[in-house]
């Protein structure tokens, strides 16, 4: 029985939700972890939205830029492939680098300025937006900023082409379903995921950044540099949310930035939160959300083989509108929240401006 | 005089208006800096375009066009007046809405959510009764209660799931912003409510002038001619002051003060905090959907019900109407008509310039950003309170100071 | 070691003000090498902002601070630290989600390609605790292990840093005497290793039996240092307060009456773990009486307050105020029924710091028609009553009833609370440690209130953490240990010792009705 709807699975919609799915996935969960390293270190990051959609902005800004330079024609009719790669990880690089600093914002009215961090983060919130559309406007003389030349970032995706397999070829399940048509930048977002996790938890400065989340009180009296660290989670917070802004924008609209990423910088606060501020449950959560976010976006499409070989459609024939589904996460998460709430701990320290001369 | 011009700078009051003022000509200066910037980098635009845009951050209210030479001329215009009183309407009421829950020490995120339930609510009720059937005054006072009552009970969702649950409020709403956006859209997509008689638009509801039902002028359009504004500006304004003597003058105001500045003493003291989080945030409801209805029921607005994908701007403007005011009800009317206006600075800047509107979000996002740290600038205007004649009798060193600056932390959220 | 300065540290003539006080003026302190030098002296008479300026985490206005006879600056802790200063605060500076271990090598640190190496470090801890006898778990999180051993990580944390002046902040107000034998024993055992030790007390037994030298400030001022051989307790009690000390609070017998509140088999579930803090207790106050409730913190008395103050349902039980039962009653209702309560925190329970004084009098009785009508505040009203409360019980502040509660003294904020609770004129009193933090003028007047209203034939039921507050006030002592009542005395047929062992848990007596 299980056999079976497992093949159906496979030979239904299976590849396309498990790529689906962590497309959604994975912006939601290096944002998520953004998060963490801000509340971790004591500061909460409220605006991970508003730097995610300065990230967005930032990265297909600077893809159109780089695409007007000529260079880019060159190396795509050449279908240089390490090329393309290396330059979207490039943008990677940059979207994180804007993330950081437009992050110091928060850092400075939250550590320096003592400020309310929950009204910081919603002016941050309203700031990117707002400038972005300004430049957008200005920049394209519309409301959507694309790249320069082509429509789809379907160049940026790995291809079987570039493991020397033909266009018809068969390359099994698995090839198919995690390298086939898959952004590198899914994976790299990983590994970035697992790397700052292990930051996070076995070096040095993991270790001082957490205090001061806890208690920054004691990690001052052991010398440690409470207002260094909490800098350097917000900053890294900053990045991780400002890469995960260009990610989103990458593989889910199309490299084109609108001011906008549809509340996922707040859905990865609620995955953190239900995630408990630990990055394997908050790796876990995101997969999570993730599905549902993809059965949101694409129900329609999603079907299984029955016996005879035919398409069943089966959440389109369930009937329910589509705005069940859109509001599903939403639901979701909220319901979630209240399940877990009792039992999750945010760490002791934040949201509490750290004094020095309050001990 | 002068001690009393003293006294007067020494009062509370007086710190929290400068430092809002501060905040504002700060936020104006820094729009102007980026204009000045953009200009600059753009060869286009240019020096003197720099100088039409700052001119209209300043004053755009006051703009009238460009004359024959192509040079701004500026002057009363009571078309842009009449639509600032008409824009500041919803502001005033959400700026409300967000002040209520600050003084019960929540974080009323959800205003565009309960603006969208108001929406809706009032839509339904102003188009489904026939106005051929019941007065289209009743029908007003319906869909405006109606409005009201749905924000309310929105409003109360996140209320119960904070004060039953203990889930952050501020989660709790944004969530509850996202599925008031699907759920509206749900609802208008199967109702019959879609105008399909202005072929040339689509998306849109029908305006509630198509059932007779709209706002009353109140004489208004005569003093502020070819503008928007009408009776709702007044509705606002009595609600503002119902507001503010509901929270100084009543047991009621003083037992959500005392839930918001302090829980577990409220609690201590018999009040019952989780019922006040409820109720607050009910009343915050209400006033935001208050906005959403009487935005609508101008009878000259049409709503987008395709509205999943983004949320109500007037919501989260609430948030800046609020802060600048220092959370006091009076004080709201006064910066959500300040926003409006710069709402109307920005449309003369897309009309009259090569920049556009987003600029006063802009100036928005850093009013707010200020007034976050608003407490650090009252301080600072103050020279540090001094202490008077009461020299605390313990050492303020390190052994004691404990509970307090975790007050004070927890302070900071609520200010 | 012959050439060696005397002192290893001296603070000379340390001068720290902060707005609107001078914590220190003019204090000079000189540690022997391998001494224990006692710093005695009342709440705020400047101990501690001395000893943080010696950690460095106060700049000293004025004056020099001396390690080894050399002058040195010391900006943060990490230049304590350098210098192999460390301390051991009040309130413990521990993270309580990580490890002990993690605890004590945190900000020292041991790296292996960048990674935390925590084994060289393990059995350095590990060979210093048997050293020093100090029996920790190394992989225990911090949150679940008692206070005496949270107490035994920091100062390994000292140790692993190899400090060798080593400073200890009222180290013993959270311990029970058994454990503060075996802290002494420490101590001892330290010095004997060429440590040089700073006690900071103000309990002159403690003193008398473990330091070799005491220096007294009095209200931020240098009194003097003397050899704790050649003095008393008498004169160090002198030295401290600059009076003579009433320790005896002036008290008839008491005349128990009816029983006002009557709690039968009652059990509270605790907060942080699945186990009942408070378990089957049973007890009754009288009218007329002081019944104390005395223990360590954290045995279950704050979860019994709650209980009985209606902020935490009992999980079995039975609780009688007045004839009433109240068990499951409103925190209103229990209010109407008759209890007044000085809660243990003021500033989270008692008092709304941004309201003004007359809001907080009226906190529970704004609802109650004299101050109501048609749910307006009547202002005037509330304005007549906060100025006769204000009179009556001397509160002092600087606008009179328009003053902010968080602008005032600590004093006069407890003043305040135990005005309108006591004129709210309940049978039953719960005070719960109505004197901590405050001076030895307030703390006698909140005493005589209480043995005032005991005399008018209220019930009043304190709890205290302070043994000699338990001792001299008092009519009936309930010790209170793990949740559960172990002890019955009579204060005037039992000593401090007895009831140390009680609250240790080291004795019980058998009750069952108390």
């Amino acid at each position: 029985m299980m056999e079976t709807l497992f093949e159906n699975l496979t030979s239904g919609s299976m590849v396309f939700l498990i790529r689906q799915t962590l497309i959604y996935a994975v912006p939601l969960m290096i944002v998520a972890l953004a998060g963490v390293y801000a509340e971790r270190s004591g500061v909460i990051n409220l605006a991970l939205e508003g730097i995610m959609i300065f990230g967005a902005f930032i990265g297909v800004l600077f893809v159109r830029l780089v695409q007007q330079w000529g260079w880019f024609d060159a190396v795509k009719a050449a279908d240089n492939w390490v090329g393309l790669q290396g330059f979207m990880l490039l943008t990677m690089a940059v979207s994180a680098l804007l993330g950081a600093i437009f992050s110091l914002l928060l850092a400075f009215a939250a550590i320096n300025l003592r400020a309310d961090q929950t009204v910081g983060g919603t002016a941050l919130n309203l700031l990117a937006p707002a400038l972005v559309l300004f430049l957008i406007r200005l920049i394209a003389n519309q409301n959507t900023l694309q790249m320069a030349t082509g429509d789809s970032a379907s160049w940026f995706m790995l291809k079987k082409s570039m493991f020397g397999y033909g266009r018809t070829d068969e390359v099994g399940f698995l090839f198919d379903t995690f390298v086939n048509k898959v952004y590198l930048a899914t994976y790299v977002c990983i590994l970035v995921f697992i790397i700052m996790s292990v930051i996070l938890y076995c070096t040095r400065f993991g270790l001082r950044l957490r205090s001061c989340g806890e208690n920054p009180q004691a990690a001052d009296s052991l010398g440690i540099n409470v207002f260094k660290m909490r800098y350097a989670g917000v900053t890294i917070s900053g990045a991780l949310a400002g890469m995960g802004g260009f990610v989103y924008a990458l593989t889910t609209t199309n490299c084109t930035s609108n001011g906008d990423v549809a509340g996922f910088g707040f859905l990865a606060l609620a995955v953190m939160i239900f995630g408990n501020w630990k990055p394997l449950s908050v790796a876990g959560a995101a997969l999570l959300f993730g599905l549902f976010k993809c059965i949101a976006a694409s129900y329609g499409s999603l079907y299984v083989l029955n016996g005879a070989g035919e398409q069943i459609y089966f959440l389109k024939d369930l009937g329910i509108n589509t705005n069940f589904y859109r509001l599903l996460p939403y639901l979701i998460t909220l319901i979630v929240l209240a399940f877990t709430s009792k039992s999750s701990r945010a760490p002791k320290a934040e949201g509490i401006p750290y004094d020095k001369g309050s001990r | 005089m002068k001690n009393r011009l003293l006294k007067l700078w020494h009062q509370d009051a007086t710190r929290s208006v400068m430092a809002s003022v501060l905040s504002i000509l700060a936020g104006l200066v820094a729009g102007s800096v980026i204009i000045l910037i953009v200009g600059l980098c753009n060869p286009t635009l240019g020096l003197k375009s720099v100088w039409d845009g700052v001119r209209l951050i300043f004053g755009g209210l006051f703009a009238t066009g460009r004359d024959a030479s192509g040079a701004l001329t500026f002057g009363f215009n009571p078309a842009s007046v009449g639509n600032m009183l008409f824009r500041a309407t919803p502001l005033i009421l959400t700026g409300l809405s967000v002040a209520v829950a600050f003084k019960t020490g929540l974080f009323n995120i959800g205003a565009p959510g309960q603006y969208l339930a108001g929406t809706a609510a009032t839509l339904f009720i102003a188009l489904s009764i026939p106005s051929s059937v019941v007065p289209p005054q009743i029908i007003w006072f319906l869909a405006f209660f109606g409005g009201m009552l749905a924000g309310a009970l929105w409003g109360a969702i996140p209320g119960m799931l904070k004060s039953l649950l203990n889930i952050n409020e501020v989660l709790a709403c944004i969530m509850t912003n996202w599925i008031a956006a699907n759920l509206v859209t749900w609802v208008f997509d199967i109702s019959n409510l879609k105008n399909v008689v202005e072929n040339t638009k689509s998306g849109y509801i029908y305006k509630t002038t198509f059932n007779n039902v709209a706002t009353s002028k109140l004489g208004l359009d005569l003093i502020f001619h070819d503008s928007q504004v009408n009776g709702g500006i007044v509705v606002a304004a009595i609600l503002a002051i119902i507001v503010y003597i509901i929270l100084t003058r009543t047991t009621f105001g003083y037992q959500l003060k005392a839930c918001g500045s302090n829980r577990f003493a409220a609690r201590y003291a018999g009040i019952k905090d989780k019922r006040n989080i409820v109720l607050s945030m009910a009343i915050a409801g209400s006033l935001a959907g208050a906005a959403g209805s009487l935005y609508y029921l101008s009878g000259n607005t049409e709503f987008f019900w395709s509205t999943y994908q983004s949320l109500p701007a007037a919501g989260f403007n609430g948030i800046p109407v609020a802060l600048l005011a220092a959370n006091h009800p009076i004080g709201v009317i006064f910066t959500g008509m300040f926003m409006s206006m710069l709402d109307i600075a920005g449309l003369q800047m897309t009309n009259l310039t090569a920049y556009n509107e987003y600029i006063t979000d802009v100036i928005i996002a850093v009013i707010v950003y200020l007034s976050a740290f608003s407490l650090l600038i009252k301080t600072l205007l103050g020279h540090r309170k001094a202490h008077k004649d009461d020299t605390p009798l313990k050492n303020p060193g390190p052994q004691n100071t404990q509970t307090d600056s975790k007050a004070d932390g927890k302070e900071a959220l609520k200010a | 070691m012959d050439n060696a300065p005397e002192y290893v540290i001296e603070m000379l003539h340390i001068t720290k003000e902060f707005p609107g006080i001078k914590a220190n003026d003019d204090i000079t302190l000189q540690l022997r090498r391998g001494e224990i030098h006692a710093l005695l002296g009342e709440n705020g008479a400047g101990k501690s902002t001395l000893m943080s300026v010696l950690f460095g985490l106060y700049q000293p206005d004025e004056g020099v601070i001396k390690k080894d006879g050399k002058e040195v600056q010391i900006n943060d802790p990490n230049d304590a630290t350098a210098l192999h200063i460390g301390m051991v605060h009040q309130h413990f500076k521990l993270i309580d989600v990580f490890t002990v271990l993690d605890n004590i090598i945190l900000g020292a640190e041991d790296t292996h390609f960048g990674f935390l190496s925590r084994k060289a470090a393990r059995e350095k801890v590990l060979s210093l605790s048997e050293r020093y006898g100090l029996k920790v778990d190394l992989d225990a999180k911090i949150e679940d292990i008692t206070v005496g051993m949270q107490q035994r990580v920091e100062i390994l944390k000292m140790l692993y840093r190899d400090n060798e002046v080593l400073i200890f902040d009222e180290p013993t107000a959270v311990l029970t005497p058994q454990e503060i034998e075996e802290l002494m024993e420490i101590m001892r055992g330290l010095t004997k290793e060429g440590k040089s030790i700073l006690f900071i007390s103000h309990k002159l037994n403690e003193i008398m039996e473990v330091s070799d030298r005491v220096t007294v400030l009095r209200k931020g001022r240098y009194v003097g240092t003397v050899d704790t051989a050649a003095t008393t307790q008498e004169e160090l009690s002198r030295m401290m307060v600059g009076r003579p000390v009433q320790l005896v609070v002036e008290k008839d017998p008491a005349k128990p009456a009816e029983p006002v509140l009557t709690v039968e088999h009652l059990s509270v579930p605790s907060r942080l773990y699945k186990r009942d803090a408070v378990k089957d207790v049973s007890f009754t106050a009288r009218a007329g009486e002081i019944v104390c409730i005395a223990g360590i913190d954290g045995n279950g008395q704050t979860d019994l307050v709650y209980a009985l103050t209606g902020l935490e349902k009992p999980s079995g039980g039975k609780i009688t105020l007045c004839g009433h039962d109240i068990t499951h009653a409103a925190i209103q209702d229990r209010s109407k029924a008759g209890m007044s309560h000085i809660p243990e925190d003021r500033h989270k329970h008692g008092l709304i710091l941004d309201f003004t004084l007359e809001q907080n009098l009226v906190l529970q009785r704004f609802q109650e028609p004299q101050f109501q009508n048609h749910g307006f505040i009547r202002f005037d009203e509330t304005r007549k009553y906060a100025d006769k409360l204000i009179a009556q019980y001397d509160v002092r502040s600087g606008q009179g009833p328009l003053t902010i509660a968080r602008s005032m003294s600590g004093g006069n904020q407890q003043k305040a609370i135990v005005a309108r609770e006591i004129d709210r004129d309940k049978p039953l009193i719960v005070a719960v440690q109505p004197t901590r933090g405050l001076d030895v003028g307030a703390i006698e007047y909140i005493h005589g209130e209480l043995v005032k209203q005991r005399d008018e034939g209220k019930a009043v039921l304190l709890v205290s953490l302070e043994l000699d507050e338990v001792m001299n006030l008092s009519d009936r002592i309930l010790v209170m240990y793990e949740g559960q009542i172990v002890g019955q005395f009579d204060p005037k047929q039992t000593t401090v010792e007895e009831l140390g062992l009680y609250m240790a848990g080291a004795k019980r007596q058998e009750v069952t009705e108390a």
